[in-house]
């Protein structure tokens, strides 16, 4: 009836649970900065498999490890939903979901069926579980907030994109001829950038906004039903496709025009926030918003100009949309969380969160990403550049395991040596 | 104006008086600092006085449910009472990075506290609340003093 878990102790989850997402979302991010390393500017050409590699490390690797990361800690926070067994459901997903994903690499990389078998079987189990579970405890929701509507939407998106992903694994470990493949690719794309990536983003971004920064709410032809709107024309588009060639043109107008309102409202949220101080998440959610919009512009260009560059453009300003906000929710979770498990377990000497990670360090670190994905941009027309994107890229994510091995390292210690009261409220 | 509006609105008068705190520390202005952080402390403290003498057991006697959502409510004020403390002790010694740490918490702490309150239990307390109790409770929030 009642969201009783907020930031309660006993209801959320234990700090290992998000940090060991956290420190596999790093790992998958220095193994794509050595396939850059490897494959220079090949990763921009859609057609290799370079690409394939590159942008599975990315999506999966990456971005699904910190969104599981996200979405254990904030289903209890938004939506109230407190899953059961945390860390053993988080143990359940992330052992075959990091070697279903090496797995898949290595399919790409060889095209032998039994890889892309094994991928299916162990992604498959992995995404389609978790989300089921998850999903389960947000449909069961008698109070919902606009946060967690939109993400049983993004949510439904994962479970389309991954069923999809499982008709084109099959086809390639040579289960059955796959005669959609073209049809279906198009749509897990969409459903991935769009449904997912950017739904689950939103809609975690319609509490965290108000929440950290301490704006206006979004608007409610936003906040109501953007989700929705997204989730539906991406359905359109998929069974449309296979009737009209075409459908993706329409389809993707609409849903620039969606990412674009959405983009731009955020932005003036974050202008009329009531904390004038400007730290580095707030700039790295400005920063992934002119990204989004830049990546809607280079979109919509890609329907009327047919220009590899372009493509390629569009492609790093998506990633740094998808990764600016990454880096914006880490730098707030990790300290926050850090303090806040100490602090109500009585710790006197719980670290407060400028001494988990301090301003000027998430700020450092907002210079080596914005420089990254400048290097990216400039290596689309001066390839060899593409070698110190890659190098930026290891710092990036060196940078950021860090923090988590330092952040986890202070957590352990404090328990071992702090002071401790006993807190006793009911 | 009624119960939900009364009480989100000071809600965001306590915003309002913690940026500015938030602020002036973040400028090394303390003797504003100073000022605005009494107005936050001192208009939060009597949000929290009013929901937990009139507003929380009216709810409790209503739905019978006293182990529910008022009682996370007052585990959270705690919370949030202990960062209180913490922050008046920064502001003393005039800590700026101290203080402004503080206030990364408090305000995470706080926001989604009042979240909870605002799409959760006053909208509750509308609903459930016969409308002759809304007014009088209502009333008696009003004569709550620190």
């Amino acid at each position: 009836m009642f969201n009783q878990n907020g930031l309660s102790l006993d209801q959320a989850p234990p700090i290992s649970v998000v940090f060991r997402f956290f420190l596999s979302g790093s790992l998958f991010g220095l193994l794509a900065g050595t396939f850059i390393c490897l494959f220079g500017t090949d990763i921009f050409n859609p057609d290799t498999t370079q690409a394939l590699i590159i942008t599975h490390t990315l999506t999966l690797g990456v971005m699904l490890s910190f969104m599981f990361a996200a979405l254990f800690q904030m289903l209890p926070v938004i939506a109230g939903i407190k899953l059961t067994a945390p860390t053993q459901k988080a143990n359940l997903v992330q052992y075959p979901f990091i070697l279903g994903v090496l797995s898949l690499l290595f399919a790409f990389h060889s095209g032998k069926p039994a890889f892309f078998m094994g991928a299916s079987l162990l992604l498959g189990s992995a995404i389609l579980g978790i989300a089921f579970v998850m999903l389960k405890n947000l449909i069961a929701l008698p109070n919902h907030s606009n946060s967690s509507r939109g993400m049983s939407v993004a949510l439904t998106s994962l479970v389309v994109l991954t069923l999809l992903a499982l008709y084109m694994t099959g086809t390639l470990a040579g289960l059955w001829q796959g005669n959609y493949y073209t049809q279906i690719k198009t749509a897990h794309y969409s459903f991935g950038l769009f449904g997912w990536i950017a739904l689950l983003i939103i809609s975690i971004s319609f509490q965290v906004i108000e929440m950290f920064y301490v704006t206006p709410p979004y608007p409610a032809f936003i906040s109501k039903s953007l989700p929705q709107r997204v989730f539906g024309l991406l359905l359109i588009g998929t069974v449309g496709s296979f009737f009209f060639e075409k459908t993706w043109m329409v389809i993707d107008l609409f849903i620039i025009i969606f990412m674009l309102c959405y983009a731009l409202m955020t932005l003036r949220r974050l202008s009329q926030r009531k904390r004038p101080i400007a730290d580095a998440t707030v700039w790295l959610w400005r920063l992934g918003m002119g990204l989004l919009v830049l990546s809607m512009a280079a979109t919509l260009d890609t329907r009327f100009y047919d220009v590899a560059s372009l493509k390629a453009l569009n492609y790093i300003f998506f990633a740094g949309f998808a990764l600016s906000i990454v880096l914006a929710m880490f730098y707030k979770i990790v300290p926050f969380l850090t303090w806040f498990h100490l602090n109500s377990q009585g710790y006197f000497t719980a670290p407060m969160m400028h001494e988990v990670i301090h301003p000027k360090t998430a700020m450092k670190h907002l210079y080596i990403h914005i420089a990254t994905l400048l290097a990216f941009t400039v290596s689309v027309f001066i390839p060899a550049v593409i070698y110190l994107a890659a190098t930026l890229t290891l710092l990036s994510f060196g940078w950021m395991l860090w923090q988590i091995v330092h952040a986890w390292k202070l957590y352990v210690h404090t328990q071992k040596t702090g002071e401790k009261f006993e807190m006793n409220i009911a | 104006m009624g119960i939900a509006q009364f009480m989100t609105d000071e809600h965001r008068s306590c915003d309002d008086h913690f940026a500015a705190a938030e602020q002036a520390a973040a400028n090394s202005d303390w003797q504003t600092a100073e000022k605005a952080f009494l107005a936050f402390s001192n208009d939060t403290l009597t949000h929290f006085k009013r929901e937990e003498e009139e507003l929380f057991p009216t709810f409790e006697a209503q739905t019978g449910n006293v182990q529910g959502p008022t009682q996370v409510m007052r585990y959270e004020h705690e919370q949030v009472k202990g960062l209180i403390g913490k922050l008046a002790e920064a502001l003393e010694a005039q800590d700026r990075d101290a203080y402004l740490s503080l206030c990364e918490s408090m305000m995470i702490l706080l926001q989604q506290h009042n979240m909870k309150e605002e799409q959760m239990l006053y909208a509750m307390c509308e609903r459930l609340l016969p409308p002759d109790l809304k007014e009088e409770t209502l009333s008696k929030m009003k004569q709550v003093e620190l």
